[in-house]
């Protein structure tokens, strides 16, 4: 009777499992990683002619640029060439995601996504900026992050303000955080339904808009008189109201809610009930309602009941690799701009919910993926239609971020490494006094690549703002909007900082290929460091001809030339 | 309210084809959706080579110190007007020069825009909208960049030319992208990195630029993308902005010409307009600081408004007599007036109930007067207009259609302008 029982017990569980985490039912054999269902359906859909898949250098390249936001050294992309494992794409994967790059990207990457080059407002870059750090390599749920992001007040004690940054930073103004969180966090712009529901997406209601405004209408910025840290004080009254400007007749009045969901009820109090501190006759205070509104924000809207939370974030991070959302724009998830592969986005969506929102987990599967392992080339004979890029299947191109572009330069150019080993040599000489089990602790040995990146973070990073400032967005506008424009081009031809990465010196990447005795040696490593491919024998033959031409006595002004080349091609701009 | 993209409702589609006069609904007011083209820009040949001119006067000019004086009122001030070249039509006395220029020129005598801020008024006069949280809009500037510069012209769409610093900003652009935003002449010096570093010769300058090319064409091969040719593209506007590097330097025009415009920074500055648009530059902003007078009002405009006058009308007379004034609209603005009333420091302070702007060229009707105020200033009496409409007219002036020009970016429909408004028709030629 008991085993029976427990059989049955098991066999529920198993059930009710699969039904939860939408696994192939019963008698289709063994679950397929989700790299593999994502291939099936994005082939299936295709039907057209696809792009092989990419060369060993076109990952590497890619996997690099994507998961550690810079290219790889020279000797990082010999060592991938040369590898014959097969399993050796999937290493490299693994080993990304662990490192301290993976942390930096992210943390440029949600930067620039929660926050959109906005001047720093309330709360300091460099917090905000360790918050974001953390969260990545400790890869922290998504739900909980974005939870922790709205709802954070900038009240709480000096070390962990930095969530309140993406609220503190919009001056805690109603409509701007409404249209924020919605484009963000639920990648909708809900901004035309705010005087109206839109007139043309039938799915986005002013009721939506206001919805979302009814958490924050009775916010706002408090200075602290004595710390004069602002924060966020909120009052205990104030209904949410809207008319539509076509009928200013009828006066709407909402609960906060997210979209469609529950409205959140709040407990009606007798007057003197309202306020934990209430608000003061000619004394600043910073007022704290009984019931919070804004407290209430996070948890109805960073939960799985709320579709469009995970959508959006399962979209913004096949975006992140795939250079295109499966819908796009990234904030317009509606029924007339319909996914290009909803059945894509809905498993996407359903296993990263089942997977406690497990970002690093989502990654590695989409980076195991074809699609995103297929070559940026169309291929020979076909329409040129075949890279439209909806349709992944051919890979898209996508220009560096700033960041990507300022941190792959000084890598390809030698700045990096010469600033690491004076890193390695810092920490070095610092061990040199510890006795040998201490040196040979492993906690002690595995937190030396973060520290390492970190001093050499320390060092450059400055270095990377006119970088933001040629090719980044503007204030408040997503990094998409920015063109290829003459300014960029002037400045790195004639930019004194790009300059100055050009000019052997030391160790850097021209002063080591200026002192290649044999110039038909100098292709390769000049290929491998900055296009993290070797160059064909038509690039070489090209690159012997060009040194030729110099003669021995321009050699390391033949050699800038060269590099200078290569950087401002095409092949190095883009992500491809 | 603005909306980012396509509120085309079928309310703001009647207000339009009721503006139309039902003519034009057909031609791309009509509501849709998807897969508009970049740009559904009726008479887009037509806005091939206009170019433009704004001056501004920063800090809020006084309409009374220059082109709607009321003399021997209370609110007046010390300062007569006088006779222009246009029949009955009289300006401040500040203005002897202007005046002789003023056949050449329109006065809109009845601005109401109810924006006393002066950041709100100096957005309100440059994108034509209202400012609101979370919404930017892009200025005349980029969107005479994005609409009427030439696509491959090396020389940057939005000049602007102020005593201030320079540099590079993409904010003005908003939404259009920093390729549309401001090149600032910082005092009129040209902009950064367009000369070639000292330890690079021309010739291989020239050689590496041929091995980039190589290299382009052959990752072109089978990826070409609208994208990386625009890239590609970018580095030929380099080099031929690096040739033409003097096209920034005031320097090489006449002395003749530099005294008759006057040899302050708005004088240069002026000068350096007229080098910039004769060279092709599609938007030239040139600032004149300071005209916020809450003290003294009056010897502060003397001697401001005194070098304006000279440097303008020897610009504006310079326009009309290249023939330049055809396709070159110009504009001077405020981000507002200053009141009729004079506080008790001799000032004058922000208003912007009724002001007014002088404009010309390109679409426009020349020696034209719109609007009237009253007997002291305090009102607008007759033909009342707001910024939003102004920005109207500009665009219809340079070929731009306002109401019916959509232009898409990233996948986003955008209207020009603010759909409530509609141009001043009587203003256009």
């Amino acid at each position: 009777m008991r085993p029976r029982l427990l059989g049955f017990l098991a066999g529920a569980a198993a059930l009710s499992l699969a039904t939860v985490v939408g696994l192939p039912a019963r008698g289709e054999g063994p679950t397929r990683p989700l790299h593999e269902q994502v291939d099936r359906l994005i082939e299936d859909a295709t039907g057209g002619p696809m792009a092989s898949p990419a060369t060993d250098g076109e990952f590497l390249r890619r996997a690099y640029l994507d998961l550690a936001g810079m290219i790889p050294t020279a000797e990082e992309a010999r060592d991938f060439l040369d590898d014959p494992s097969p399993s050796k794409r999937a290493r490299l994967i693994d080993r990304l995601l662990e490192g301290p790059g993976y942390a930096r990207r992210m943390q440029y990457a949600f930067d620039v996504m929660l926050m959109e080059r906005r001047r720093d407002q309330h709360v300091p870059r460099d917090e905000w900026e360790a918050f974001l750090r953390r969260s990545f390599a400790e890869n922290t749920p998504y739900d909980e992050f974005a939870r922790r992001i709205l709802s954070a007040d900038g009240s709480e004690p000096p070390g962990d303000r930095a969530p309140s940054k993406f609220v503190l930073d919009r001056e805690a103004d109603p409509d701007l955080l409404t249209r924020d969180i919605g484009r963000m966090f639920l990648g909708r712009d809900l901004q035309c339904a705010q005087c109206h529901d839109h007139p043309l997406v039938e799915d986005y209601f002013q009721a939506h808009y206001y919805g979302i405004r009814a958490f924050l209408d009775r916010s706002s910025l408090f200075t602290d008189p004595e710390s004069q840290v602002v924060m966020l004080a909120e009052k205990a009254e104030g209904e949410t109201t809207f008319q539509s400007v076509f009928k200013t007749s009828v006066t709407h009045s909402t609960a906060p809610r997210v979209l469609d969901g529950p409205p959140v009820d709040e407990p009606e109090l007798p007057e003197g009930e309202r306020y934990e501190v209430a608000p003061e006759k000619d004394k600043a205070v910073r007022t704290i309602p009984t019931f919070s509104r804004y407290e209430h924000l996070a948890p109805a809207l960073a939960n799985d009941e709320v579709d469009a939370f995970s959508r959006n974030i399962a979209n913004r991070l096949w975006a992140l690799l795939m250079k295109r959302g499966l819908f796009h724009p990234l904030d317009l998830d509606h029924s007339y701009n319909p996914p290009s592969h909803p059945e894509v986005l809905d498993l996407l969506a359903g296993w990263f919910r089942d997977h406690e929102y497990d970002v690093k987990a989502l990654l590695r599967e989409l980076a195991l993926t074809r699609a995103y392992q297929r070559s940026s080339e169309i291929p020979p004979g076909a329409d040129p239609e075949a890279a439209e890029p909806s349709r992944f299947s051919v890979a898209n191109l996508e220009p560096l971020s700033p960041e990507q572009l300022a941190w792959s330069l000084m890598q390809g150019l030698g700045v990096v490494s010469a600033h690491r080993e004076e890193a390695e040599a810092d920490l070095d000489h610092l061990d040199s006094a510890l006795c040998d089990r201490c040196k040979a602790d492993e906690a002690r040995q595995a937190r030396r690549p973060w520290q390492v990146e970190e001093a050499v973070h320390a060092r450059l990073s400055g270095n990377v703002d006119a970088f933001v400032r040629y090719f980044g967005a503007a204030e408040g506008q997503p990094d998409d909007s920015v063109e290829a424009n003459v300014h960029q081009a002037l400045f790195l031809s004639n930019g004194p900082q790009v300059q100055s990465w050009l000019d052997p010196s030391g160790s850097n990447l021209t002063a080591r290929l200026s002192g290649i005795e044999d110039p038909a040696e100098v292709a390769e490593p000049l290929y491998l460091a900055i296009l993290s491919r070797r160059p064909s024998a038509g690039e070489r033959a090209e690159v012997l001809g060009y040194l030729g031409r110099r003669g021995d006595d321009q050699r390391s002004d033949a050699v800038r030339e060269l590099a200078w080349a290569l950087i401002t091609s095409s092949e190095f701009r883009f992500n491809h | 309210m603005w909306c980012p993209y396509s509120c085309r409702s079928a309310e703001h589609a009647i207000s339009r084809r009721t503006f139309l006069g039902g003519v034009a609904a057909g031609l791309g007011a009509v509501s849709g959706f998807a897969g508009r083209p970049m740009a559904s820009l009726a008479g887009q040949l037509d806005r091939q080579g206009y170019q433009v001119l704004m001056i501004f006067l920063h800090g809020g000019s006084s309409q009374l110190e220059t082109w709607d004086p009321k003399p021997g009122t209370a609110t007046g001030g010390p300062f007569r007007s006088i006779e222009t070249t246009i029949p009955g039509v009289r300006i401040s006395e500040l203005l002897p020069k202007t005046a002789q220029q003023m056949h050449h020129l329109s006065l809109l005598r009845g601005l109401n825009t109810a924006e006393d801020d002066h950041g709100k008024g100096s957005y309100l006069m440059h994108t034509g909208r209202r400012q609101a949280p979370g919404q930017e809009h892009p200025h005349l500037g980029s969107l005479a960049a994005r609409f009427l510069a030439p696509e491959r012209d090396p020389l940057p769409g939005y000049i602007h030319v102020t005593a201030g610093g320079g540099g590079l900003s993409g904010k003005d652009a908003a939404f259009l992208g920093p390729k549309y935003g401001a090149l600032t002449l910082g005092n009129g010096q040209p902009p950064a990195n367009t000369e070639r570093p000292g330890s690079v010769e021309e010739a291989e300058d020239l050689a590496r630029h041929e091995l980039r090319m190589q290299l382009d064409h052959r990752f072109d091969l089978r990826r070409r993308t609208a994208e990386t040719e625009a890239y590609t593209t970018s580095y030929e506007q380099a080099l031929q902005l690096m040739e033409r590097r003097e096209v920034f330097d005031v320097s090489r025009e006449p002395a003749r010409d530099q005294d008759r415009y006057g040899s302050h920074d708005f004088g240069r500055h002026c000068l350096l307009g007229r080098r910039l648009l004769e060279a092709g530059a599609t938007f030239v902003k040139v600032s004149h600081s300071n005209y916020d007078t809450h003290n003294e009002n009056f010897d502060f405009h003397l001697e401001q408004v005194g070098e304006f006058d000279v440097s303008f009308a020897a610009l504006l007379s310079d326009l009309a007599e290249r023939g330049m004034l055809d396709r070159t609209l110009v504009v001077v603005m405020s981000e507002f007036g200053r009141t009729p009333r004079i506080n008790q420091y001799y000032g004058r302070d922000h208003w912007s109930k009724a002001w007014s702007v002088a404009l010309t060229g390109a679409g426009l009707k020349r020696g034209v007067v719109l609007g009237e105020t009253n007997a002291d200033g305090t009102e607008v009496v007759d033909g009342q207009a707001t910024g939003q409409d102004l920005f109207h007219t500009y665009l219809r002036a340079v070929g731009i259609d306002p109401v019916v020009d959509e232009f898409a970016v990233n996948g986003r429909d955008f209207q020009i302008a603010d759909p409530a408004s509609f141009a001043i028709e009587e203003l256009l030629a």
